[in-house]
């Protein structure tokens, strides 16, 4: 239809990702373009081959893997103990929800339950951890977009500024800015220190406040608007066969958010407004973030306020290797972290019951990822960068 | 999961039932690890996202070796695979997922989900790259994880940690 402009429930017409570029015009004049694997907009190492037809890309053909540490092989020798500070380095600007993913799935295989107070402060460290991540997410994609925004690279470094608040109250709590290893099988291992829930709210408050400048700075700034708005639509129908639930998949509308769908820890009793939009595009995509940090914010800042008493975890405190024991048994477990879907499929039952037989981590990056050879045929160059930014694929958890 | 999927999945399994044993009924339908006939993978997929669940989740591939009798474990199964498949359905207020089993001989392949699913694309390549279970109509079956010239799928449980490999170490 002339004149109206496409969305992600309107058909978009999709690119064949397998598409032989023999049976492309014979006359065109194609040239290879290598983007990565050392190129800022892939946020990590990531090899993306276009195939370009002057500035438009015909076929983009995506090679991950330059970060593969083989994560789920380790998983076959370790045991559940030595697990958790493995995962940390998965998704590293969301530690905490990956620990909980796969402490999650433990205590599943165990039928564990975790006391109300653990579960209170995993919201709350989630909650913060997402805000954190966004801002990591917000703050590299204005960099990805334009460097003019606000000039240079301002946006990025009041994000970043913001983002360490939270990271000085983890390292309070747990020893360190990343890694915690503060989740175990049955529920916490260092308890909320005294004063801290109240340095958390000042905090959080002074992110929100300076949220609102940052928003103004960004969202109302032309050159953001020209070269995020209708750019690599992203119809709704493909989001959900590749699995995208999360951020990318509600900027496309899949009403999806597993905190309130299918609720874990304390989310059943707090509600949680899922944004989302229907236009599919890097715009959506920003906002859906930015408004869900607004969100978790909002989230956090009423946790905190009522911590409920009681122990921090059900079983004795882990105290060698090998003091978790899962004789049997499958599970798969889906948390929300940042990015979509974490999930975590265990199979229990290797190493006579101290490790697991097979550890399968479900990354939202990977999936987020695979978008590339749909989003990126038809366009420029500089939009496959800021496509790329929007996604805000995190690459070891791509390739662990 | 509603009665009326549990039924229809009752149905399009319960020919595949072994000699011998009861036929399947619509309350044997669990929503996690079902074994599942390799011939009705993809009918079974097909089936569960006319009924809403639409969000392709993971694939997971395990090896399971073939281990020697021994006195604890007289008649140990032989080397195979299995393949599990998460799907979920992304229904507002209540999510639900179903995952389903299936058991392969060493080489047999399985159908590719990818015309259902496009996230089976890659998902199912880096099960390939990694375990090495072959998924027959996949449009691009390539190694996604590690290099193309790597010898050996390095999930299989035969294959040792410490394996050299020239020229990375």
């Amino acid at each position: 239809m002339p004149g109206k402009v496409p969305n992600a429930l309107s058909g978009v017409e999709l690119p064949d990702p397998h598409m032989d570029i023999e049976d492309y015009d014979p006359d065109a004049d194609l040239m290879v373009l290598n983007m990565g694997p050392q190129h800022p907009s892939t946020h990590g190492v990531f090899r993306v081959k276009l195939i370009m037809d002057g500035e438009v890309i015909v076929k983009a053909v995506s090679y991950p893997g330059y970060l593969h540490r083989g994560v789920e092989k380790l998983m076959e020798k370790l045991t559940y103990a030595q697990i958790t500070p493995i995962v940390d380095k998965n998704d590293y600007v969301s530690p905490m929800i990956n620990e909980q993913a796969v402490n999650m799935a433990f205590e599943a295989a165990l039928e564990v339950e975790v006391p109300r107070r653990a579960r209170w402060i995993r919201t709350i460290l989630a909650e913060m951890q997402r805000v954190a991540s966004h801002l990591v997410a917000l703050g590299t994609f204005t960099l990805d977009v334009g460097g003019a925004i606000g000039g240079g690279a301002s946006i990025f470094m009041y994000t970043f500024r913001d983002r360490e608040l939270i990271l000085d109250l983890f390292e309070e709590l747990t020893g360190c800015r990343f890694h915690y290893n503060t989740h175990t099988v049955g529920g916490q291992r260092h308890d909320i220190p005294a004063g801290w829930a109240g340095r958390a709210i000042e905090a959080l408050k002074l992110i929100d406040q300076r949220l609102d400048e940052f928003f103004e700075l960004v969202i109302a700034n032309p050159i953001f608007q020209d070269r995020s708005d209708g750019v690599g639509i992203l119809p709704r129908h493909l989001a959900l066969g590749l699995g995208l639930g999360g951020p990318i998949g509600r900027a496309s509308g899949v009403d999806l958010d597993l905190r309130r769908d299918a609720p874990y820890h304390c989310y059943d009793e707090i509600e949680v407004k899922v944004p989302t939009r229907t236009t599919g595009d890097c715009t959506a995509r920003f906002m859906v973030r930015y408004e869900e940090t607004r969100e978790s914010l909002r989230i956090a800042l009423a946790m905190l306020e009522g911590v409920p008493e009681g122990p921090i975890c059900s079983r004795k405190a882990v105290n060698s290797a090998a003091s978790v024991k899962i004789k049997d048994g499958e599970v798969y477990v889906g948390v929300e972290s940042p990015r979509g879907e974490l999930g975590t499929y265990l199979i229990a039952g290797g190493q006579g019951g101290q490790g697991p037989y097979r550890l399968k981590i479900r990354p939202p990056s990977l999936h987020a990822i695979s978008v590339i050879p749909y989003l990126l045929p038809g366009n420029n160059i500089s939009d496959a960068i800021a496509i790329l930014g929007s996604l805000d694929p995190i690459m070891g958890e791509v390739d662990r | 999961m509603t009665p009326e999927l549990k039924a229809a999945i009752a149905a399009l399994l319960a020919p595949s039932t072994d000699e011998g044993k009861e036929p399947l009924t619509a309350e044997d339908v669990v929503a996690f690890g079902m074994w599942v006939p390799a011939s009705l993978h993809v009918a079974l997929a097909e089936l569960l996202k006319a009924h809403g669940f639409t969000l392709y989740v993971t694939v997971v591939a395990s090896h399971w070796p073939g281990e020697k009798p021994s006195r604890r474990n007289p008649d140990p199964p032989p080397e195979h695979f299995q393949v599990a498949t998460v799907l979920r359905n992304p229904t507002r207020g209540a999510s639900t997922t179903f995952s389903w089993r299936v058991r392969l001989e060493p080489g047999q392949p399985l159908d590719t989900l990818f015309a259902l699913f496009a996230g089976a694309d890659w998902q199912e390549r880096e099960q390939y790259d990694l375990v090495g279970v072959h998924f027959a109509g996949h449009p691009d079956l390539r190694r996604l994880m590690m290099p193309d010239d790597w010898e050996g799928h390095p999930l299989r449980r035969d294959y040792a940690i410490d394996t050299p490999h020239f020229p990375w170490r």
